[in-house]
């Protein structure tokens, strides 16, 4: 094998693919990332076996064939290259060791044998569609603050997405929770999702495919099974299994006859709760929050460090009501709201209350209060 | 094959397995009848660990020809005078030890009461009975027992070496001993005397003489560092001596309980001393302890278990919550006290002498000095009333210096300095004291933080899906019996069917915890101790690791007014005298020890 590729154009590719592979592994050949040439082309695979990211791009090949090298160490080295510099990468005759060169620096590196790279399976994937980008960073960024990290709750572990129907429109919807708040956001299903299994996306696959859309306009084409998930767009596609588990019926916890309504400003509020939690030294940063007609009154209280309150106007009509809620929480949520101003459906203080953005119905946060 | 009632000498045999075990049970069993005869003086005499030969003499009520007859029969006994199984006041009551011990060994019983001119003596082997005979004898009993399960060679062959049974016997006879200082004992083993308690003084108050014989047996590092117990709630009565927390153990071995002095181990109350403590040690220490619980004979069955090691009560939460009330409430009480056995273990590094150990040592005080004169100038700007023209000129004359600071209105003195930037001496009335900072301030922030999470209660985080969790139907109802206890500290469970806990809401501490994890180790605990300390242990947990976090590190400089103020605190706050793990805050060695390393005692 012999390819000559432009620094930038490796060091990118080798950037998506690194972050995959874990920093210890059991399996030596986990660390490495697996080099296909041939035809003016090549592509880089790494795994850790749960999820895998290929990515090929344009290179001056001359002579086809294929090896895995360490990647954290390759990626290492041509991110200290100099910028502009031309990449020459060479398999030893026997397959050992690939040299690489640019300039005057060399470098040889250990191979391992191309056959014992983990090949995952794509399967049949029985359902394909397109999702736009931004769309798609939209359902990931508004939920994945909720993700449980608790590995007891595997099946909480990830972002549970779905086709269903709300107020008779289909919608492809994603739901995260850790059993204390939830989040909910939908767009409109795409054709070709209808029919699709209810599947749960790993965190890491969603850190990762986050990572990867993070700059792209490009639409993503996404298959997937009820075991696999597949996101492809421009030369990258990330290949990855789902948690395997029953996502609970999380439709039963959002409460539908939360008759107090109250609207205020996103920006207001968030900075409010923020300044009076500061007072508040406990671990869990607990909040109480008054509502009365036309506005609401934010205390937070130590026996250590004093107290504070805090009164921010809002529109509010129903009877007062003092509810508690853990400040972190719901300044999670208030990051998520894009809009000027959040709406939140209350009942009382030991249910839950919902959540939404005033300027755009497609997202639902449900956050349990605490009895402070 | 026709149904058959068995021959006695069967019944006894089977008798025997349950209640004569090892030599052990036949000396507990012969010792407690000496006990109930109202004995001052018993004697043990032991062969080869009991295997071939116990002697229980004792110089009680002693026994009639006709008692004696009857004695060694099943089911015989004079100590249930009303026919109330409610109502036993006496160690012994089932009539069993006897003709059980009589089946399996060669037993002779001696025996003369007060106002009888001889004694009458009495043979069993084997289930045969002899006699009665006269015979010469004192008042008193004599028990001997030969061959102790000759006539079972099954159970003779599972006997373990005369070493580990003498031990066995020994424990048994401690037991006893502790719960009755006012009887003398003794244990001869092979002819050598192995154990001699004398009879306590009986005058001066309850606590001196069994402070006296519990020293005796566990050792003169128990009796310097026993604070005495003495609680009284509901008609139950609860005196002892329990170990300071800087007094611990690796296993529970030190742990003495009694029942209307029967010694028991009971799983409720062990599970009471764990929860007590459970606060300032670590949950693999376990303190000594020495508790003897008074409850009237009626609140109580010994019952339910042949050896009568376990008892049963009628209101266990009334036991339990009166002992941890007192165990937690004298711990408190004896505030920043931390054990005696560290000055000594202090004293200890520093005697043997060798010069290479002393070098080290000889060269820091020059160093410590100037850290001291650094901050004499501070020290009198803060007003602590001394020149340091004195402190400069006197730092060999303690006496003076610690009247003319008072030091003695503080028990732990005034700060002196700081060396190595860890650890605060301070001067008392009559000694030095050596504090490791943070692990005094990490103490004192935990009791804070413990004090506000008791005041304030503890905030409970609503669970949006309530979790579930399975476990088997016992463990299950454990836990749901103690749900209005486990709601105190924030943890909301409710039935949820038949083997199934939902829990509701969990402590805001805890954060996104394992919450089946935790329910599983509540149930285990429950069963095991009849304790739920889990879920304390995690928010304790929580509160060290903050505490921790927020103390003052070691190598922090610290200014005359902040030691001081240090020190004051520890003063006046329960528990200072111990890390969270039991590990001690602070040393102290008297002027008199000091002396004593200098050769001038």
């Amino acid at each position: 094998m012999k390819i000559v590729i432009e620094r930038a154009a490796l060091l990118k590719s080798l950037g998506h693919v690194q972050s995959v592979v874990e920093r210890r592994n059991t399996i030596p050949i986990l660390s490495n990332v697996r080099i296909d040439a041939a035809k003016g082309n090549m592509s880089l695979h790494a795994t850790d076996m749960d999820i895998e990211i290929a990515e090929s791009t344009a290179a001056d090949v001359g002579k086809g064939g294929a090896t895995t090298t360490p990647v954290l160490t390759l990626y290492e080295i041509v991110r200290k290259l100099p910028d502009g510099a031309q990449v020459e990468l060479t398999t030893s005759s026997d397959g050992g060791q690939i040299a690489l060169a640019a300039g005057r620096s060399k470098f040889t590196l250990a191979c391992l044998p191309v056959e014992d790279f983990p090949a995952m399976s794509g399967g049949d994937l029985s359902h394909s569609f397109k999702l736009g980008a931004a769309d798609l960073r939209g359902l990931i960024d508004r939920t994945k603050f909720a993700i449980s990290t608790e590995e007891t709750r595997y099946y909480l572990n990830g972002i549970y997405v779905h086709a269903t129907k709300s107020d008779g429109v289909n919608v492809l919807r994603a739901v995260a929770t850790d059993g204390h708040r939830l989040a909910r956001v939908e767009v409109p299903l795409p054709d070709g999702a209808a029919g699709m299994p209810g599947v749960i996306v790993p965190r890491k696959t969603v850190g990762e495919l986050r990572k990867l859309i993070d700059e792209t306009d490009a639409d993503i084409e996404i298959s997937l099974s009820d075991a696999k998930i597949r996101f492809g767009f421009d030369n990258v596609v990330l290949t990855s299994k789902l948690i395997d588990g029953t996502f609970p019926d999380y439709e039963r916890v959002i409460p539908s006859g939360n008759d107090k309504t109250l609207e205020i400003n996103r920006k207001d509020l968030a900075n409010a709760v923020d300044r009076v939690s500061a007072i508040s030294s406990e671990k869990s940063r607990s909040i109480k929050m008054a509502c009365e007609k036309g506005m609401i009154t934010l205390s937070a209280s130590s026996p250590e460090a004093g107290s504070a309150t805090e009164e921010v106007e809002a529109s509010y009509a129903a009877g007062q009501l003092e509810i508690g809620f853990n400040s972190r929480y719901l300044l999670d949520i208030l990051q998520q709201v894009e809009g000027d101003a959040a709406r939140f459906s209350m009942s009382d203080a030991a249910s839950p209350t919902i959540i939404r953005d005033v300027a755009d119905g497609s997202a639902v946060y449900v956050l349990m209060p605490m009895r402070v | 094959m026709p149904i058959r009632l068995l021959p006695p000498n069967l019944v006894n045999q089977i008798a025997a397995g349950e209640v004569v075990e090892r030599p052990a049970s036949a000396v507990k069993e012969l010792t407690e009848n000496a006990v109930d005869a109202g004995a001052t003086r018993i004697d043990i005499t032991l062969n080869d660990g009991g295997k071939s030969l116990i002697v229980v003499v004792d110089n009680g009520s002693g026994m009639t020809p006709r008692d004696l007859e009857v004695a060694v029969e099943r089911h015989a006994t004079s100590k249930l005078p009303s026919d109330d199984l409610l109502d036993i006041g006496f160690l012994g009551f089932r009539g069993e030890a006897l003709p059980a011990i009589g089946s399996i060994s060669r037993l002779t019983v001696t025996s003369r009461t007060a106002d009888a001119d001889s004694a009458w003596y009495m043979m069993v082997a084997g289930g045969q009975k002899q006699g009665p005979v006269p015979a010469p004898h004192p008042r008193g009993t004599r028990v001997e027992v030969r061959d102790i399960f000759y006539a079972t060679p099954a159970r003779l062959k599972f006997l373990k070496t005369a070493t580990t049974e003498l031990s066995y016997v020994i424990d048994v006879v401690e037991r006893l001993a502790m719960a009755h200082p006012e009887i003398a004992f003794t244990v001869t083993v092979d002819g050598k005397s192995r154990l001699n308690l004398p009879a306590a003084h009986t005058q001066g108050d309850l606590f001196d003489i069994h402070l006296e014989r519990l020293t005796a047996i566990l050792g003169k590092e128990f009796g310097a560092n026993a604070v005495p117990v003495a609680a009284e709630r509901e008609g139950l009565k609860l005196y002892g001596y329990i170990g300071l927390p800087t007094l611990n153990r690796g296993n529970a071995m030190a742990q003495y309980l009694f029942v209307n002095g029967r010694p028991v181990r009971d799983r409720m109350l062990q599970g009471a001393v764990r929860a007590a403590y459970q606060d300032v040690l670590a949950s693999n220490r376990y303190p000594y302890v020495v508790l003897f619980l008074e409850v009237p004979r009626t609140e109580v069955d010994v019952n339910v278990h042949p050896a009568k090691a376990e008892v049963r009560f009628r209101d266990a939460g009334l036991v339990r919550g009166l002992l941890i009330g007192a165990i937690r409430h004298t711990l408190a009480e004896s505030g920043h006290r931390a054990s005696s056995s560290i000055a000594t273990a202090t004293l200890g590094a520093f005697q043997p002498g060798t010069v290479q150990q002393n070098r080290p040592f000889m060269t820091r005080p020059a160093q410590a000095f100037g850290a001291a004169r650094t901050l004499e100038s501070t020290m009198a700007e803060n007003g602590l009333g001394e020149s340091p023209s004195l402190f400069l000129t006197q730092p060999s004359a303690p006496d003076t210096t610690a009247e003319s600071i008072s030091g003695e209105t503080f028990p732990l003195g005034v700060a002196r300095a700081q060396v190595h930037e860890t650890y605060i001496v301070a001067q008392t009335g009559d000694g030095i004291v050596i504090v490791d900072q943070h692990a005094a301030h990490e103490r004192l922030l935990y009791e804070r933080m413990k004090q506000s999470l008791g005041n304030g209660g503890i905030k409970r985080q609503l669970l949006l899906i309530p979790e579930v969790v399975e476990m088997d139907e016992g463990s299950a109802g454990r836990v749901l019996a103690r749900a209005a206890e486990l709601s105190e500290l924030g943890l909301v469970i409710e039935s949820f069917g038949t083997g199934a806990v939902a829990v509701r809401e969990v402590p805001a501490l805890l954060g996104e915890g394992d919450v089946a994890g935790l329910l599983r180790d509540l149930a285990d605990e429950l069963a095991e101790w009849d304790e739920a300390m889990s879920l304390k242990e995690r928010l304790a947990d929580v509160c060290g690791t903050m505490a921790c976090h927020s103390a003052v590190r070691a190598g922090r400089r610290l200014n005359p007014t902040e030691m001081n103020a240090l020190l004051r605190q520890m003063e006046v706050t329960p528990n200072s005298g111990q890390c969270n793990h039991g590990r001690p805050t602070y040393v102290e060695l008297k002027l008199s020890d000091i002396e004593r390393l200098f050769g001038r005692r």
